[in-house]
């Protein structure tokens, strides 16, 4: 918990940095982000959103999240041989895999997304997958003017 | 002779045949082809122009040749199909022989992609082989490749070609050099040797194949220079084999070049004395300065002296022009001269007179000097034309010199991008693992099992809240309008249906309230007194034991979940606990957190977590709490609509969104009522509605009707199919039965059924009769299907005889229709079927399924006491046509035949179903397709609930399970009432209500 | 069926760069098989370029269209009015319907996404080969059914070159010698025969080199 409360106040001291979106999914990240929620945790600047299965998404909602203001985005699923759908979050991973390759292209640092992998209902994975974008972030010029 | 080359002479001559190789430059410079050309002058018998070798833009070999020609050396011109396609070969060639060349050396060439312009376009328009039989062909049949006839100076070339013993297949190696041969070879140059086993091995079957006797072979040496260069051919010039033998001798030799060179006499030597083997060709790479040295020391030398070679080119045209000024310049010489002695002699005329003696002795003077410029002149011209010889030479070369220089580059290799072969292997594993999930491997359905099992216990809070649906029986706005009697009796069975379950799940506390509000209502029913003695004695078993708990630990362990261990349930309350912990630590609730800290430590006594949280819950116990306390852990499924206190700075908008998505208000809470709404029916007929719309506009007319298919006799039967339209196009046709549902049964304790299925009928899983009279009795069901799964082979197994029995009472246990349904397995089935029917007396029960491969047996049994059939097909028009032919040839009557196209589920291929199901009905009712006139049996409850959705637990996200499972049952039932089914057989009570208030609506 | 794989992004940018509106032409032919052109890439492509424009602070108006074919008329009518509402419609089907929407929609700015690469088989998921250069001039029934025009790198005739060496191509270890495999398959069947007859030297008209290509059925002309 003590990161947890590092995670807020860092945070909130670099809610200038921009905003973070989150593909959670249902079944782990979500369980975690709802705890972290109703301790009042989550920061302003996170955009948490909420999958059946991280393996159903598809990479133009990962490029969507940029293009709608996110200066970082990372998919949160579950640990990859304890998947709810069997294989879904390796899915998961492979779009966030080609996504960095068209960041690359588009000469954004392909460093602004990334994948976790959460074991259900641990809030800590999700403190550190924040605090790992948020640094990677806070050395970047901002993405979207402000 | 072919060419009258020297090489030529040499060979047929028998000797021994030496020839070397020259490597023009990467540049125009003219002298370093003639020193080249010198060093190797009188010590090979013909010299090797290479043409652009490894693809590296070179002078041409046309060009260098003609300049070791012009030294007196005999080149052998190489080409390849590289860079020229059969135009540019063909010019060339003219050219070469135009200008005194008389080797060929055909090869394919060496692929642009190993030299300085990888991104080259190769021309290969031809290959070696092809190249060879060109060239024969227009010095033989003196014809162009393209037929044409070459009219005279047909190109003269002895012909060669290259051959590789060292690349693979080695047994094609031979066979390869017999085509050349055939195509044109008169000489074989190999690859460089060092493997002499090897090359002797191949000589040996060059031998068997009599090639030595029509191709002269030279073998292939070189010189190493180093052991860094015998160490690169070996590693990557491909089909170049340096033996070990060769690299150890460089290793440890003092000089190097030296040992290099005894090395290739060695070899020359050895192969020397190869059977077949007709001379050496000495490839000093750049070291052309060796090749005297090994030619001598191989006892090759001194050469026979180079008879033919003579450089044909001459400028004629400049030849002349010199020619003709030296001639004009002795001319004006002579002219100037007689002119000169002319004056003279006509002032010696003037003089004749005067002096004749001095006359005559001045003539014979002037002829003198006359005699003496015309010595001069002649010797002039003789200078001219040594001159111009010089001139000539250096003329005709500047011609062909353009030589651009390059910088070499060498791609990288791997072009195709690698294969994610673990990506590959993981992704194979995950769909095998789910393909067996989802087939009956006990293991498989067991893993799955504890998955899902696991994740519904972490999502206990709000689980345990929507899975128990009767909290609180509000009576429904939109219930059916009943007599009160009737409405007082469902509602009894309701609550004694409701109370049988919570007793099922333990829930003793509810269930006899549940008893009590029955008996309240009627308080003569047996089975609420029955269910209220049970609920009370479960009520006293469990009280001592609760308050026991009750105490220290408000929440407890709650039940370990089957598929766990108790150890593994207990570590994973443990974790929960102390996040509960932690996260009400942060919002002040410290009493909260002492309490979740200190049962995850009496459960766990190490858990270093949970220690570090007490301690840290027990300092804050002591010091003022800033943070108003919480009264309940977050985590709790009730969580209160007031505000929570601001914990971190989270703005209102976030927090409001944050509730939103909490998960447990939304999730609407299981099935309370059974019961349906009618539709609103529509009054008015379609062609009133329609106003003035001409009816042939929206109206079709059939031509054929379904047949009609009795289930059972008597006063409960039914009767299936008989519409002359498609399902409800009542404004077309008419469907003079309704379509109806019948409940599935199952002969034994179903094992995996989702317990908001189950729970209707946990209370009589156990005896097949009772279900089946519960469906009736209190579900209304219209008609039984009794699936006979406990005769499955691959299941329990249950003896057919059993089977049959069991089978009997339940059919003597009900007065509706019954459908036997089997396991699916042909042969048990028969079995099972034909002992029933020898058992069931009068009642006409319906058999299925029949499949091709049981359908005569089972049929006959049909027919000897005339029961309806279920026809079981593989979603196929053909195939659901031709097992219904069969049957009619069996001597079935179509009448009673009910056909089973193969359900899939919503989400689960029903659009297949729907389309075949579609295509048959249109082929009955528009082209009188006789054969399929049949009604629809659709078996779908059992698709439907077994699908992975049906199975998820309730949660934000999802909904509501029973809702779920529920909703894709009934809308998997009205899609194939849509599709043509007459009989729909499911499971859920209110799917069934959903769906029979559908047809109601609609008919 | 025909591979084709899609252009760097920053080029298909430099490409569009005075472009505002713009309709993304995706086709469920090959290149939607071999997942570079269907609906699926039309929306990747849709995305990252309006990502990109927006990063560059152009912001840029993108429509998303998938047709059935673009090399069948009948298919591209509706493009030759929908067409004049872009200011360029970025195809992403192989070259023929690049070709065939500016033939046909002479009012459409037509730009292509993809290169077109070869025609090849689907190896596994994810990868391609070529397997076919379209000569025109099948010679399968020598070979063994292996092609050496399409899978030799110096389209031999006559057997393997010199290079081959373990069964492997000499330009790229990570290719098989075609040619060697040939050998094998054709020894194994007993049908080593072809293997020493000289091929002869090849018409190259039907691959294309005789001019572009145009086949005719009389029976099947309107």
């Amino acid at each position: 918990m003590v990161n947890v409360e590092l995670m807020s106040e860092q945070m909130n001291n670099n809610q200038q940095i921009g905003k973070i979106t989150a593909f959670c999914c249902n079944y782990t990240a979500s369980v975690a982000t709802d705890t972290l929620r109703e301790a009042g945790l989550i920061p302003e600047s996170l955009d948490v959103k909420k999958l059946p299965c991280t393996g159903r998404i598809e990479v133009p909602a990962l490029l969507d999240a940029f293009e709608q203001g996110a200066e970082a985005v990372f998919v949160a699923g579950c640990r990859a041989d304890g998947c709810h759908n069997l294989s879904g979050s390796r899915r998961a991973e492979k779009r966030v895999g080609y996504t960095k390759k068209l960041l690359k292209e588009l000469n954004i640092d392909p460093g602004r997304i990334e994948m976790f992998f959460v074991h259900c209902g641990e809030t800590q994975p999700i403190v550190e997958a924040v605090r790992e974008m948020t640094a990677r972030i806070s050395k970047l010029e901002r993405l979207h003017s402000t | 002779m072919i060419s009258g080359s020297n090489l030529e002479q040499i060979l047929t001559s028998g000797q021994f045949t030496v020839t070397g190789e020259l490597g023009p430059p990467q540049n125009g410079n003219f002298d370093v082809v003639r020193d080249k050309a010198r060093i190797l002058k009188g010590h090979v018998d013909a010299v090797n122009i290479t043409d652009c070798q490894t693809a590296i833009v070179r002078m041409s070999s046309l060009t260098a040749g003609l300049i070791a020609l012009a030294e007196g050396v005999e080149p052998v011109m190489q080409m390849t199909c590289r860079d020229r396609n059969r135009i540019g070969i063909q010019s060339d060639i003219l050219g070469a022989s135009a200008l005194g060349i008389k080797n060929l050396l055909c090869l394919t060439g060496d692929h642009q992609k190993f030299g300085n312009h990888p991104q080259a376009k190769g021309v290969f328009d031809m290959d070696s082989i092809q190249l060879l039989g060109m060239v024969k062909a227009m010095r033989d049949d003196k014809k162009f490749q393209c037929g044409d006839e070459i009219k005279s100076h047909e190109p003269k070339l002895l012909l060669g070609a290259a051959a590789n013993p060292f690349a693979d297949p080695f047994e094609y190696r031979p066979i390869r050099v017999a085509k050349k041969v055939e195509a044109g070879a008169s000489f074989i140059q190999t690859q460089i040797i060092y493997n002499v086993e090897k090359f002797a091995k191949f000589m040996e079957i060059v031998r068997d194949l009599g090639l030595h006797e029509k191709v002269y072979i030279l073998a292939g040496v070189t010189p190493p220079k180093s052991v860094g260069m015998a160490r690169y051919m070996k590693k990557f010039v491909p089909g170049l084999d340096v033996t070990d033998e060769v690299i150890e001798r460089l290793k440890g030799a003092k000089d190097p070049k030296e040992e290099g060179i005894n090395i290739c006499v060695d070899i020359i030597k050895q192969v020397r004395e190869i059977p077949g083997v007709a001379g050496v060709h000495v490839m000093a790479i750049e070291w052309e300065q060796a090749v005297p040295e090994i030619v001598s020391l191989a006892g090759l030398s001194p050469r026979p002296g180079a008879k033919t070679v003579e450089p044909r080119l001459r400028s004629f045209e400049a030849i002349e022009l010199i020619v003709s000024n030296a001639k004009e310049d002795a001319k004006a010489e002579i002219e100037k001269a007689l002119e000169k002695s002319k004056a003279e002699a006509q002032a010696s005329r003037d003089l004749v007179t005067k002096e004749k003696e001095r006359v005559t002795s001045e003539i014979s003077d002037l002829k003198r000097q006359a005699e003496e410029a015309k010595a001069i002149a002649s010797q002039k011209e003789t200078e001219i034309e040594r001159l111009n010889a010089e001139l000539a030479k250096t003329k005709a070369w500047q011609g062909h010199a353009q030589v651009v220089k390059g910088l070499a580059e060498k791609r990288e290799s791997s072009a195709l991008s690698g294969r994610e072969k673990s990506a590959l292997t993981s992704l194979r594993s995950g769909l095998e693992a789910l393909s067996k999930g989802l087939g009956i491997n006990e293991d498989q359905l067991e893993a799955m099992r504890r998955f899902f099992e696991a994740e519904f216990l972490l999502h206990m809070d709000t689980a345990e809240q929507v899975t128990v649906p009767f909290e609180e029986v509000t009576a429904p706005s939109e219930k059916l309008e009943k007599p009160e009697a009737e409405a007082r009796h469902k509602e009894v069975v309701n609550l004694v249906a409701k109370g049988n379950v919570l007793l099922h799940k333990n829930d003793s506390a509810g269930a006899l309230d549940a008893f009590e509000k029955a008996l309240a209502i009627e308080p003569e029913d047996q089975k609420a007194g029955e269910g209220l003695k049970k609920a009370r004695e479960a009520l006293k078993i469990a009280a001592p034991a609760e308050e026991a708990v009750a105490p220290a630990v408000p929440e407890g362990v709650p039940p370990c979940p089957e598929g766990l261990s108790t150890e593994e349930w207990q570590r994973k309350w443990v974790i929960r606990l102390v996040a509960r912990g932690n996260v009400c630590l942060h919002k002040g609730d410290v009493k909260g957190a002492l309490k979740a800290f200190k049962l995850a430590i009496e459960l766990e006594p190490e858990d270093e977590k949970a220690k570090a949280g007490l301690l840290k819950a027990e300092s804050k116990e002591t010091a003022p709490v800033s943070v108003p306390a919480e009264p309940e852990v977050p985590e709790k499924a009730e969580v209160p609509p007031t505000p929570k206190p601001k914990a971190a700075p989270v703005t209102e908008e976030l927090k409001a969104e944050a509730k939103k998505e909490a998960p447990v208000p939304t999730v609407p809470t299981g099935i309370e009522d059974l019961s349906v709404a009618e539709l609103p029916k529509e009054t008015r007929s379609l062609f009133e509605r329609a106003g003035s719309v001409p009816r042939n506009l929206f109206t079709e007319s059939f031509t054929g009707a379904i047949r009609e298919v009795s289930l059972d006799e008597g006063e409960k039967a039914l009767t299936i199919g008989g519409a002359s339209t498609l399902p409800f196009h009542l404004f077309e046709g008419d469907m003079p039965n309704a379509l109806r549902v019948a409940y599935e049964v199952l002969d034994s304790e179903p094992e995996d059924w989702p317990d908001v299925l189950g729970k209707y009928y946990s209370d009589v899983f156990s005896d097949p009769v009772a279900w089946a009279r519960k469906c009736v009795d209190d579900y209304g069901a219209e008609a039984i299907c009794l699936s006979l799964v406990s005769t499955d082979p691959n299941g329990m197994n249950r003896p057919s005889s059993e089977a049959a029995k069991k089978a009997q009472s339940v059919i003597d246990g009900v007065d509706v229709p019954v459908i036997l349904w089997g396991c699916g397995n042909a042969e048990k089935d028969t079995e099972t079927l034909r002992e029933v029917t020898g058992l069931v007396g009068n009642r006409k029960v319906c058999m299925g399924p029949l499949s091709d491969a049981n359908y005569r047996s089972l049929g006959a049994t049909a027919m000897a006491f005339h029961l309806p059939v279920v026809a079981s097909t593989p979603i196929d028009v053909n195939l659901a046509k031709q097992l219904n032919i069969l049957l009619e040839n069996l001597g079935l009557s179509l009448d009673q035949i009910l056909m089973d196209p193969s359900i899939g589920a919503i989400g689960y291929g029903i659009e297949y179903s729907y389309s075949v199901m579609e295509r048959i009905r249109l082929a009955a009712l528009t082209q009188q397709d006789e054969k399929l006139q049949v009604p629809f049996i659709c078996n779908l409850g059992r698709e439907v609930w077994k699908t992975k959705e049906c199975r998820l637990p309730s949660d934000a996200h999802m909904g509501d399970q029973e809702r779920r499972g529920v909703l894709m049952e009934a809308i998997t039932a009205s899609t194939l009432l849509l599709a043509g089914g007459e009989l729909m057989v499911m499971m859920h009570p209110k799917a069934v209500a959903l769906t029979e208030a559908l047809i109601k609506g609609m008919m | 069926m025909i591979i084709a794989e899609q252009k760097p992004l920053d080029e298909i940018l430099e490409m569009i760069s005075g472009i505002e509106k713009l309709l993304i032409l995706g086709c469920r032919g090959c290149v939607a098989v071999c997942s570079t052109g269907g609906d699926k890439e039309v929306g990747i492509l849709a995305s990252a370029l309006r990502l990109g424009r927006k990063k560059a602070g152009k912001p840029i108006e993108i429509d998303e269209e998938t047709y059935v074919r673009q090399c069948d008329p009948e298919y591209l009518e509706p493009l030759k009015e929908d067409g004049k509402k872009y200011d360029a419609v970025l195809s992403m089907a192989c070259g023929v319907g690049v070709n065939f929407i500016a033939d046909l929609c002479p009012e459409v700015n037509v730009l292509p996404a993809l290169n077109t690469s070869f025609y090849g088989a689907n190896l596994s998921s994810g990868e391609w080969a070529e397997m076919c250069a379209g000569c025109g001039a099948c010679v399968l029934h020598l070979t063994g059914g292996l092609c050496p025009v399409a899978r030799c790198a110096k389209s031999l005739s006559n057997g393997p070159c010199g290079g081959s060496v373990g069964g492997r191509c000499e330009i790229n270890k990570d290719l098989p010698c075609i040619w060697h495999q040939i050998c094998e398959k054709l020894t194994g069947r007993n049908q080593d025969q072809l293997l020493r007859e000289i091929v002869p030297i090849r018409d190259w008209r039907p691959s294309g080199h005789g001019g572009p290509r145009r086949r005719i059925r009389e029976d099947l002309l309107p």
